[in-house]
Formats: C-alpha cells, sequence, structure tokens
C-alpha cells in the first residue's frame, strides 16, 4: 500500500470501465475526513471480472458505491465505455447508471420486504419503460438470450415474460416464486432474486459487493457456481468484491489487493496465489488456514492492529505491520510498477520477488 | 464540547419559549387592553395598563424589556388582584413541586419493581397480568382515574380529604395525607409507562450475548440482573423521565384543580376564567422554562452516566 | 394475519366503529337530545328508558355520552390528520433529503418538543378563545414535532437499507422509490401511531374540556360530564362513571390497535417463539462413564417446542474430550452447533425446551446438577467465547470491572488483587498497556481486542474447557490468525481442553485434534482430524469439502454445487436428513436412518460411505467412490 500511480493501467481503447485516481471521503465527525479510497486505479475489458480483497474497512465498498456514482466520488474519474461517469449529473447519470449494476451483501436487507418477487425484479423495466436495452446488440443481452420473443417490450404480457425469463435464468420457479415477497426465501434464494433485478436491464458491469459473505459454504458454491454461468452466458463484465481470497481467486481473472484505501497489488489470480510479491498480501495469504502455499506463519509476516483511518501512517500505509519495512517507507509512499515487465504490478518498495 | 453544544441549545429553546409566551399574550385578537380589562373597563386603568404593556413599541423591543424585567424577578402585577405576579407564583410554586416530586417518587417507586418482576418472568402469568394493568393504567386519563380514586378513596371509604391542601409547615401528617392521593393519582399514568419501558428494555437487555456469557461465567441471576442488566435499561429510564416530564407538568394543572390544590396549575385555570391574564403568562413563562430546564438536566445526567456518549 | 393481530385487536376496533357510528348517527338515534331536561326523573341510576341513567336536571346520560363523542373523536381524529398532514411531509424530507433540510427540520423540531405540550394548549385555548375549532388546531399543531421524528426516523431507516440503493442504481428516480420503495415501509407505523396519537388528542381534549377549556356548553364534551359529574359523586355516581368508562374504553381502543400494529410492523415472523411450557425431559440411554475423559457428552438432546413442532436442534449427540486437545465441531447454518455448546453448559432458555442426555465433567454429572452447584462449574471449570465481540462485552462496564469480576465471584479476590490479576491476565492475551486498558470500556476497543478481552475473562478462573463459539468469525482473516493462535498457545500452556465451533472448514483443519461434523442437529461423522479430512466418509462432509473454494485449486475452477438447503429442524425427513441433497442415495436412505458407526475409532452415519482417500491438492471434479 500503499501506493498510488496508474502503470498498471492499460490503453483505455481496450477497456470498458476505467477508474483512475478514484478518492472517497466520509465525514468522521468533529470536522475531521475520513479517506476511505485514496487514490485507487483500475480498469477492466469486457469479459472479465475483476477481484477486489482487503480487510474490513480497506474502502471496498466505497470504491464500489462510487463506480455507480452513489455517492459520487471527492475525486478522480470513472469512465465506462469512454463516457466520464463522475461529471453527469441529473438525467444523464441515471441513464448511464444502469449499464452498471450492483449486487450487494445483505440478501434480506436488499430487497424490499414489502413487494412481491415479480415488482422486485420488473421494476427496472417498468422505470425505463420501451426503451430499447442499452446494449442489446453488444453481447447479446439478457432478454435476447433469454427470450428473444419479448424483448423490447416492458408492458403488459411481454415484461411478465421477461420477469419469468430471468428468474429460471438465476434458478428460481417464476411460478412459485414469482408472487412471494423476499421473507419467504432463505438467503441464497434472496440473493438470485438480487441477481435477477440486475440482469433484467442488461448492465455492462456488474459490481457484486461481497455477494457470498452472508452465505453458508453450500449455499455460497451455488452462487458462485451461477454467477460463473451468467457471466458466460450473457458475456458480463463483472466487479467481485469480498474478504476471502480463496472465494476471489476462484472466480477473478484479476485481483486487487486493498489496504487502507489503497492499492497494494495488481495480479492475474493465479499469478498473485502463486507468487504474491507485496508484504500485505504474503500476509493475508499465510493468515488463511491450511492455505498450503508453503509461506512463513502469519505472525511472522504481519504484526498489530490496522491503524484508525482517520490518521493513517505516513508513507506506506502498511509500514505500522510490515515486517520488512524500512526508514524509505515512512518518508516516501510506494508508487505503483510493474514486476519483470509482465502485468503484475505492486506498490512497494521492498517487494518479495 | 459537547456541554457547551447543549448549553447554546438550552439558550435558544429559553429565549424561544419565553418569547412564545410573551408573545401569546401580546398577539390576543383585538385590542389586548379590551381583552384583559373587558369592555367596561375605565380609561385611566387602560391607559395604565398599556403604559405597563408598552404597547407603543415593537413586539420584540417590548420582549426585551419583558425579559430584562423577568430576570429580575419581576413578572408584572395583576391588574385583576393588584397582588405581583411573582409574589402570587412563588407562593404556589412549593405545592406544584412537592406534587411533581412526590408523583415522580410513586410513579419510580411502584414501577421499577414492576418492571422488573415481569421481565424476570417475560410471558408468564404474573408478567402478562402485569402488562395487562400497566396497559389499562396508560389509558386511563388522569382525570377520570383521579375521579375514581376519589369516589373510591375520599367518598366510599373515606380514609383520606378529597380536596384540600395542608401544608407542610402546618403539620407534615396532615401534608402527606393530602398530596397522598393527588400523588397517586399523577403518577400511576407514569408508573405505567416507566415499567412497561423497563420491562421491553430489560427483556432485550436480558437477551444480548453478555448477558448470556455472564451466566456462562457462573454468575447468579441477581448479580446478573442489578449488576449487568440494569445499568443499560436504568440508562433509557432516565431518558423517559425526561421526555415524560412534560406530561406530568400538564396532568399537576388538572389535578390540582380536581384536588383544590393551591399550585401554579389551579392559578392558571383560576387566572383564565377571570380574565388575569399577566398572571397566566407568568404561570406559563414558569412552567415551561422549568420543563426546559429539567429536560436540559436530564441531558446531562445522561450523558454522564452513558460511557458510550461520554466518552465517544 | 387475522390470528396475529389477536382477538383484542378486533374486539377493540368494534369498539371505535361502534363509538363513531353511534356519534354519527346520534342525532337519528332514539333517545333523548342531549340538552332535554326532565327527560326522566332527576339523577336516577340505569334503566330501561335511559340505560346510563340521568344527571341532576334530569338530562339523558347515554344522550350527552354519545354527543360528547362527537367532540372527543372529531378532535382526536381533525387532530392527528391534521398533524399527520403537516409533520408526515417535513418527515419525510428530513429523513430522505438528509443534510441541510434535516438540520433545520430538526434543530425546529428540538426546540418544539421542548414545550410542555398541555400548558401550551391550555393558553392558547384560554387566550384565543375555547371552541372547537382552536382545540382542533391547537392540538394537531402540537403533535407535529412528534409525527415529523417518528417519520423522519422510520424514513432513514429505510432510507438507509440496501433496497434503496438498489433502486437507484437500477436508475429509479426519487420520487417513485419514495412512494414504492420508502412510503409501504413507512405507512404501517405511521398507521400505528396514529391510533396512539388519536388516544393522546382523545385524552388531551379531555383534559382541556374537565378544565373548561374545551366545546362551550351546552355542547356535551367527555371531560366535561365528567366535571360536571363530579358534583353529584355522593349521591348519584353513575353520571360521572358512564362517561369514565366510555372515555376509558375508547382510549384503551386507540391504544390496542395502535400497539397492535405496531408489532406488525416487523415483517419476518419466525414462528419460532417456543410455547409456553416448563422444561420436558426427554429419555435418553444410560450414562456410561468413559474413564479418563475429561469431558464426555451422551446422547445429549434440546429440543424447541414451538407452534410448528418439535425443533430438534440438538438430537442425540455423544462424544468424549481428553484434556490437552482441541474437539471442532462444524457444520452449516443452523446445523445446532451453538445449541450444542449451550446444552452442555447447560444455558437453555427457561422455557419451551425440552432436553435430554448426560454431560460428564471429570466424574460429575453436569446435567444433574441444581442450578445453583453449576454455577460452581460455569466459569471456574467452563470458560466460554462468543461469536459477536460487540456484543460480548458490557457496553456500559469497565474491561476491568468486567475482567476482574469472575476472580471477585469465584475466587473470592479483594478490589486490587482482582484487578492487578485482571491486568496480568490482559497482558497474557497480548492487550497492551493492560493497565490502563482496565479503564476502558468496550466501545474503545477494536474487535480484535473485543474478543482478547473476552479470552481473557473466559480464562480468569484456569477452566478445565474452553468452548469458543465462532470466535474468529467476526474478525478480519489476519486478526482470526492472531486470536486462533493465542488460543492455541493458551491452551498448550494451561493444559485444558477447547472445543472449537465453526462453520470454516480450513479453521477445524489447520487448529483441530478432532472433528464432529453435524447435520440437522445430529453427528455424520467423527474422527481425528486427518480421519475426516484425508479419510472422508460421509457423503455430505466430502461434499462440503469440495464446496469450499480452495487457494491451491485453479481459478475458476468449478466447485462442487450441493443441491437445496439443510432441511427445516422441525420437520427433518425420515432416513438419512441429507437424502434430498445426497448424490449417492439409494432407496434404502429415504427407509431407515442410517445409524453412527465406528470403524476403528472413525464414526460415520451414511449406508453408503464414500471410500476414496482425499488428498489436499486433488481435483474435486472426479469423485469416484
Ligand atoms: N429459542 C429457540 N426456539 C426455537 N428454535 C430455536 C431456538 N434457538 C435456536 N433454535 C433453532 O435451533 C437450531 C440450531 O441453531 P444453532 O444456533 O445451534 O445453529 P448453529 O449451527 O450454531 O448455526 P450458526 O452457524 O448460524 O451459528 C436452528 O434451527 C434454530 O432455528
Ligand atoms: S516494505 Fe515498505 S513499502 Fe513495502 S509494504 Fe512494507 S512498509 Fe510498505
Ligand atoms: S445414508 Fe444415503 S442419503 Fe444419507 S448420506 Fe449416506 S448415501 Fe447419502
Ligand atoms: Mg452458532
Amino acid at each position: 500500500m500503499a501506493g498510488s500511480g496508474t502503470a498498471h493501467l492499460r490503453p483505455r481503447d481496450e477497456v470498458l470501465l476505467q477508474v483512475e485516481d478514484l478518492v472517497v471521503e466520509f465525514p468522521a465527525g468533529r470536522g475531521r475526513t475520513v479517506r476511505a479510497v485514496s487514490g485507487v486505479s483500475f480498469d477492466l475489458a469486457r469479459g472479465e471480472t475483476l477481484g477486489i480483497v482487503g480487510e474490513s474497512g480497506c474502502g471496498k465498498s466505497s470504491t464500489a458505491r462510487a463506480l455507480i456514482q452513489l455517492p459520487p466520488p471527492r475525486a478522480g474519474s470513472v469512465r465506462l465505455d469512454g463516457v466520464e461517469l463522475t461529471t453527469l449529473r441529473g438525467e444523464a447519470l441515471r441513464r448511464t447508471r444502469r449499464r452498471l449494476q450492483m449486487i450487494f451483501q445483505d440478501p434480506i436487507s436488499s430487497l424490499n420486504p414489502r413487494r412481491r418477487v415479480r415488482d422486485i425484479v420488473a421494476e427496472g423495466p417498468r422505470v425505463w419503460g420501451a426503451a430499447a436495452p442499452v446494449n442489446g446488440g453488444v453481447n447479446g443481452g439478457v432478454n435476447s438470450g433469454v427470450n428473444s420473443g419479448g424483448a423490447g417490450r416492458a408492458d403488459g404480457g411481454g415484461l411478465d415474460e421477461r420477469v419469468d425469463a430471468v428468474l429460471e435464468a438465476v434458478g428460481l420457479d417464476p411460478r412459485t416464486a414469482a408472487e412471494r415477497r423476499p421473507h419467504e426465501f432463505s438467503g441464497g434464494q434472496c440473493q438470485r432474486i438480487s441477481i435477477a433485478r440486475a440482469l433484467i436491464l442488461e448492465p455492462e458491469v456488474v459490481i457484486c459487493d461481497e455477494p457470498v459473505s452472508a452465505l453458508d459454504v453450500s449455499v455460497q458454491a451455488q452462487i458462485l457456481a451461477l454467477l460463473e454461468d451468467l457471466k458466460a452466458r450473457f458475456g458480463l463484465t463483472l466487479v467481485f468484491i469480498a474478504h476471502d481470497l480463496a472465494v476471489v481467486k476462484n472466480v477473478s481473472d484479476r485481483v486487487l489487493v486493498m489496504y487502507l484505501g489503497k492499492t497494494c497489488e495488481l495480479a492475474p489470480s493465479e499469478e498473485l496465489i502463486a507468487r504474491p510479491a507485496h508484504p500485505y498480501t504474503r500476509a493475508l495469504l499465510a493468515s488463511i488456514p491450511g492455505s498450503g502455499l508453503g509461506l512463513p506463519p502469519a505472525d511472522r509476516l504481519i504484526s498489530g492492529e490496522p491503524p484508525s483511518p482517520v490518521s493513517p501512517p505516513s508513507g506506506c500505509r502498511f509500514r505500522t505491520r510490515c515486517p520488512r519495512a524500512a526508514d524509505r517507507c515512512a518518508v516516501e509512499e510506494p508508487e505503483i510498477r510493474p514486476l519483470n515487465g509482465g502485468d503484475h504490478f505492486v506498490a512497494c518498495h521492498y517487494p518479495d520477488i | 464540547m459537547i456541554i457547551l453544544h447543549r448549553l447554546v441549545r438550552l439558550v435558544i429553546v429559553l429565549l424561544v419559549v419565553t418569547f412564545l409566551s410573551y408573545a401569546m399574550l401580546a398577539l390576543l385578537p383585538g385590542d389586548p387592553v379590551t381583552q384583559i380589562l373587558g369592555i367596561g373597563a375605565n380609561d385611566e386603568a387602560r391607559a395604565q395598563l398599556r403604559q405597563e404593556l408598552g404597547l407603543d413599541e415593537p413586539l420584540l423591543v417590548r420582549y426585551a424589556g419583558w425579559l430584562g424585567a423577568l430576570l429580575t424577578g419581576d413578572f408584572g402585577t395583576s391588574p385583576i388582584t393588584r397582588v405581583p405576579v411573582a409574589a402570587e407564583l412563588a407562593e404556589r410554586l412549593p405545592v406544584t413541586l412537592e406534587l411533581l416530586v412526590a408523583a415522580q417518587v410513586v410513579a419510580l417507586g411502584l414501577a421499577i419493581p414492576v418492571g422488573i418482576a415481569a421481565a424476570r418472568r417475560a410471558g408468564r402469568a404474573l408478567d402478562q397480568v402485569l402488562t395487562a394493568l400497566s396497559f389499562a393504567l396508560l389509558s386511563t386519563p388522569v382525570f377520570v382515574l383521579g375521579v375514581l380514586l376519589i369516589l373510591l378513596f375520599a367518598v366510599t371509604w373515606q380514609v383520606v380529604p378529597a380536596t384540600g391542601w395542608t401544608p407542610i409547615s402546618v403539620d407534615l401528617g396532615w401534608n402527606i395525607t393530602s398530596v397522598l392521593l393527588p400523588a397517586v393519582t399523577l403518577g400511576c399514568g407514569q408508573l405505567a409507562v416507566y415499567a412497561r419501558l423497563l420491562r421491553a428494555d430489560l427483556i432485550a437487555t436480558l437477551q444480548e450475548d453478555y448477558i448470556t456469557l455472564a451466566r456462562a461465567r457462573g454468575l447468579s441471576p441477581r448479580r446478573i440482573l442489578w449488576r449487568h442488566a440494569l445499568r443499560p435499561s436504568a440508562i433509557s429510564l432516565i431518558t423517559a423521565v425526561g421526555l415524560n416530564m412534560g406530561a406530568l407538568i400538564g396532568g399537576t394543572v388538572i389535578i390540582e384543580t380536581l384536588f383544590g390544590l393551591p399550585g401554579i396549575g389551579r392559578l392558571i385555570v383560576d387566572s383564565i376564567f377571570s380574565r388575569d391574564y399577566l398572571t397566566v403568562q407568568g404561570g406559563v413563562v414558569l412552567i415551561s422554562v422549568g420543563y426546559v430546564l429539567v429536560n436540559f438536566a436530564v441531558d446531562v445526567v445522561y450523558a454522564a452516566v452513558d460511557p458510550r456518549i461520554r466518552r465517544a | 394475519m387475522r390470528r396475529r393481530l389477536g382477538l383484542g385487536f378486533w374486539i377493540a376496533t368494534g369498539w371505535i366503529a361502534l363509538v363513531l357510528a353511534a356519534a354519527v348517527l346520534a342525532d337519528v338515534l332514539p333517545f333523548a337530545r342531549y340538552d332535554e331536561t326532565l327527560a326522566g326523573p332527576p339523577q336516577t341510576g340505569p334503566s330501561a328508558a335511559h340505560p346510563f341513567g340521568t344527571d341532576g336536571l334530569g338530562r339523558d346520560v347515554l344522550s350527552r355520552v354519545v354527543y360528547g363523542a362527537r367532540v372527543s373523536l372529531g378532535v382526536g381524529i381533525g387532530a392527528v390528520v391534521l398533524g399527520l398532514a403537516i409533520g408526515a411531509p417535513l418527515g419525510v424530507l428530513a429523513g430522505y433529503r438528509k443534510r441541510a433540510a434535516d438540520a433545520v427540520i430538526m434543530a425546529v423540531n428540538d426546540v418544539a418538543l421542548a414545550f410542555p405540550a398541555l400548558v401550551f394548549a391550555l393558553a392558547v385555548v384560554a387566550f384565543a378563545g375555547a371552541n372547537l375549532r382552536n382545540v382542533l388546531v391547537v392540538l394537531g399543531v402540537l403533535g407535529v414535532p412528534a409525527w415529523t421524528r417518528l417519520i423522519r426516523g422510520a424514513t432513514l431507516s429505510f432510507a438507509e437499507r440496501e433496497f434503496v440503493l438498489a433502486a437507484r442504481v437500477l436508475g429509479v428516480r426519487d420520487r417513485r422509490i419514495l412512494w414504492r420503495e420508502i412510503m409501504p415501509n413507512v405507512a404501517v407505523p405511521a398507521a400505528s401511531y396514529a391510533f396512539i396519537g388519536m388516544a393522546v388528542v382523545v385524552v388531551a381534549e379531555g383534559s382541556l374540556a374537565f378544565l373548561g377549556l374545551s366545546v362551550q356548553a351546552p355542547t356535551p364534551t367527555w371531560g366535561g360530564l365528567i366535571n360536571e359529574g363530579r358534583t353529584l359523586m355522593e349521591t348519584a355516581p353513575h353520571v360521572v362513571l358512564a362517561p369514565s368508562v366510555v372515555m376509558f374504553l375508547t382510549v384503551l381502543s386507540f391504544n390496542l390497535v395502535g400497539d397492535r400494529l405496531r408489532a406488525l410492523s416487523d415483517v419476518r415472523q419466525s414462528g419460532l417463539e417456543p410455547v409456553r411450557q416448563a422444561v420436558a425431559v426427554l429419555p435418553a440411554a444410560e450414562p456410561r462413564p468413559v474413564a479418563g475423559a475429561l469431558l464426555q457428552v451422551e446422547d445429549l438432546r434440546t429440543h424447541f417446542l414451538t407452534p410448528r413442532g418439535a425443533v430438534k436442534a440438538v438430537d442425540g449427540v455423544s462424544f468424549t474430550l481428553e484434556r490437552g486437545k482441541t474437539l471442532a465441531i462444524v457444520g452449516e447454518s443452523g446445523s445446532g452447533k451453538s445449541m450444542l455448546i449451550r446444552s452442555v453448559l447447560g444455558l437453555l432458555p427457561g422455557t419451551g425446551v425440552a432436553r435430554g442426555g448426560h454431560v460428564h465433567l471429570e466424574g460429575d454429572e453436569l446435567t444433574a446438577f441444581t442450578p445453583e452447584e453449576m454455577r460452581q462449574v460455569l466459569g471456574r471449570r467452563l470458560g466460554t467465547v462468543f461469536q459477536d465481540p460487540m456484543t460480548a462485552l458490557n457496553p456500559v462496564r469497565t474491561i476491568g470491572t468486567q475482567v476482574a469480576e469472575p476472580l471477585r465471584v469465584h475466587l473470592g479476590m479483594g478490589r486490587g488483587q482482582a484487578r492487578e490479576e485482571a491486568a496480568r491476565l490482559l497482558a497474557s492475551v497480548g492487550i497492551p498497556d493492560p493497565a490502563r486498558m482496565l479503564g476502558r470500556y468496550p466501545h474503545q476497543l477494536s474487535g480484535g481486542m473485543r474478543q482478547r478481552v473476552t479470552i481473557a475473562m473466559a480464562l480468569s478462573c484456569g477452566p478445565d474447557v474452553l468452548f469458543a463459539d465462532e470466535p474468529t468469525t467476526a474478525l478480519d482473516v489476519t486478526i482470526q490468525d492472531q486470536v486462533l493462535r493465542l488460543i492455541h498457545r493458551l491452551r498448550e500452556e494451561r493444559d485444558m481442553a477447547v472445543v472449537l465451533v465453526s462453520h470454516d472448514l480450513s479453521v477445524v483443519r489447520q487448529w483441530a485434534d478432532e472433528v464432529i461434523v453435524m447435520y440437522a442437529g445430529r453427528v455424520v461423522e467423527r474422527g481425528t482430524a486427518a480421519d475426516v479430512f484425508e479419510r472422508t466418509r460421509m457423503p455430505y462432509t466430502e461434499a462440503l469439502l469440495q464446496a469450499a473454494p480452495r487457494l491451491t485449486d485453479p481459478a475458476h475452477h468449478r466447485l462442487r454445487v450441493i443441491p437445496g438447503r439443510p432441511p427445516d429442524l422441525a420437520a427433518v425427513p425420515d432416513g438419512c436428513a441429507f437424502r434430498p441433497r445426497c448424490a449417492y442415495a439409494q432407496d434404502r436412505c429415504a427407509e431407515q436412518a442410517p445409524p453412527l458407526l465406528s470403524e476403528g475409532g472413525h464414526l460415520h452415519a451414511c449406508w453408503y460411505p464414500t471410500g476414496r482417500t482425499m488428498t489436499e491438492n486433488e481435483g474435486a471434479d472426479s469423485h469416484g467412490r
């Protein structure tokens, strides 16, 4: 971490979503502010899954919400297919935002308890009326994928069919599920409903904020498998946020490791697990019981507790817990840079290579 | 820091409250002098009152002058009784205060054991009876309860006098007798509020993990109740006491009328009927300011006993 | 819906409807007008002609009460509508818009709430004139601050829920979000408060009328009737009792309806509320104590008796544990892990539970202990740590008091000695600057530090067994590692045994000596960690292992999906409980429950156990048998 820089970004025309120098701040009382996200950059190619990992409070969710501009970030840029989202306002923002959809951690609280599943899922098309799907032609689209007849018609029978089709796509039986209310479903089923609600708008990017953290192992596997299937079927681009590295590795093409609002390391998931270079990534991996990676015990790779985000350490933010920390780490913030000129990037003065 | 913030708010609230009390009189429909003195008053009295009220000045200026006088203890002199309002209030304040304190003692004194008893046996017969009783009590208007109690204790069984007041200075025993029924009447409504609150709060607290863990450490139920559960619940009770002060003060007006006690509330009501508006105003100001101050005190106490606020 | 509201609700609604109808139809009802004197002989009690009797002027009391209801209910409903009409928009604005609008509205509101309402109402009515309109407006306006606060609170609590965020992500406009997502949720608490508000206003109007400051005579009002009736209390008590009782019943009904509606605002209802019934004892096998065991649990059962039937949270669990060993209990959510711990410790709710089986601690049968005897065991010989360190400490007591408490209660230490010992304990669990920590409150500590404190408390009296129920589930992975390491180290140092509950297979694999796998309240596999993880026999255990992603698997590795979800413990299927989800199930599995059989100490409950040996890096797709 800690670091900043944009050396890891790919050319703009190759990526669907590009995030540069994102800064998110919150008031922390007594006139102070917390920088929950402090200069994070990343990008996503179409059809790619980017995993974001880090411990609680490292700014994962704030990053996710800044992507959909809820609330808009304090600074930085979020570009979707060349369109800058941070400067959009009002109607234009609303229109663009639907191309990004989100799935939340708490399956229960992300569904309105007083609405029927059918209304919850149909809300998006109802709001957007007969408007053509934003990206209908680009990747096939959910609606054309599951129900070529009903695409484009948002009212009457057409909408019902679309809802049924998307419910079926997420593994729910529309006949039994559509007319019921969320509290009649288990956590895993609620998460499926959330996914259906997001997919029916045929988004280009789906942001999943800890979508399986509240679920049991067996249900977690079901949802992960579902996401992989849907991604393949509809050509989705995913941002997948979780605190569990094993889960993130399982679904991601590339993984971004965050600590206290900064980027530590970014690498293809296999590479990251096989050759973790940042001291924090190594500590994270070593802390996972029975990881079988042959790392030294975690207590030799990390010590103490995370510092307060209100007054983060100078220089490298990980230095208070880092066994490799040297004088330079306290005064100079490490810039993100490529390792061996490849697609593995790290922000550390003394990475483990 | 927090205290300073509250102090600023206190001053603002006090200004608003006193201003409204003042404006009420000044904004009477029609000519306030006529309103106050009635149509038949002679010109001399009218002119004097007009001058006393400073009616020729703008409202805010008059308010400032009035407030200044108020701070020196000058509430004006009643045009009806020709007695300084401050003197009248001072004479009656002890009665109302005694009633309030006694009612609060009755309410808390009963509510705490009732709330605890109900919470400890939540769901069982005793709890259901106590809960139903407090719900009924909660739904009984104070004057209905008062009438019923008078009917039973003063009329039917004749154990206490129905009305009348003996000051402490005259005879302590009779004083207690005369405040007993009014205090019980006034306190009962609050008793129900407090008992229900304490019960609900204690039940919630007793389900917390830290209570289960205290049991897992082999602590006795008595110790768990008194040392672990009651303290957080007592904190919410303090808030309730502050919030209910308003209802209690409103109740004194009725109780004093019903039981013929010479307190501020009775004074206000009597003055309304004798069109002694200056006295009404004085009484309202006194009660409102008292209420605001009590609430402020509760706030401060609350902040002092709840470490989550104190150290936050 | 009907059953949930209860009989009282419907009776109360009926009464309100009755009073309302009578008030509306008063002019056509067959009784004397309220002001007709000598409608009957004065001061006579109830009779057929005058059901509520007559008053001092011979007027019909029933008629006067009914006409009085017009004023009471009229003001009650009118004032609530007025208060709601002003307060609701303000509350919604404050709750949904937040920031400036919220700050301004709530500041004004705070000031408004600082008024003694009744005294102000009194003064205003006195000054402005006592008539229906003034009373209604004053009481209505005085209700505005409360309405604003209530609606704001409700709006706020929903505006921050994720489904509102989700609607915005969908591109829904604010107005639609307010109407579709927030309003339906705010409506129920608002309706509930409307009824309670009516009760408040009816009482307030009654108070004003009692003082002679509401609608003026000759129009009757309830408060006025009670005031008049007072003078006849000794000779004709019915004159005061009739309006009193009617008023009481009406206020009670409003309160009751409001109260029941409030209970309704919780959409979810578990149906798991235990029925009220004393603790029952289930039959269990005869105890057969095993020599040398520190802790022995035999055929332990805990069933919750609910309206849906018995929830078999723990159903015949047995195990033994030796000193210096860690026993892990794994299973999915709801499999009964926590209830097993609580059953062993005897920490079950007092009602609605049936229990059976035996727990032996070094030869003492704990299940036969009285609560008093059990308290000597808890804390002293058995220590406990729970999942959520945020709720495990009393928020209003200092760390020092809490850590010192068991020392003082169980070991009889004095205050000073207990504090010293507490500081030493805190140091032993790795808390820096323990002396200063003693004076702190829980909310000043991080989650990891709090969990260390709870561990220190559990260890304070040197227990033989430490029960840790998901001790690290709420913690970050780097902190989890520290805490588990700490527990392990303390186990070694103190030669105790640890019972570690977890749903995380990798945690169990690393830290446990012996493992129990639970499914639907039962043990389905038990053995050494090596047995369970490397020589898995039970299909459920195998499926769990393959469903959990592992770092050593390649990216996009296909996880094993276990279809369905764990059974409802009130209706566990016959035969093997895992059958509906099992890939190997055959007919026999549906008919007969498989017994827990031992193969050289490795127990499993399956008719067709998997025979394969799983090694750590083996691909999971090839689940041969
Ligand atoms: N008071 C109660 N009344 C009725 N049923 C209950 C009660 N408490 C728990 N249960 C039921 O007992 C079963 C076992 O619960 P338990 O908490 O032991 O599961 P667990 O394995 O610890 O789950 P988790 O992993 O979620 O902590 C659950 O089905 C639960 O619904
Ligand atoms: S070595 Fe220095 S720069 Fe690298 S993580 Fe440690 S403290 Fe930061
Ligand atoms: S008994 Fe049958 S259903 Fe149960 S786990 Fe074994 S094979 Fe599967
Ligand atoms: Mg549990």
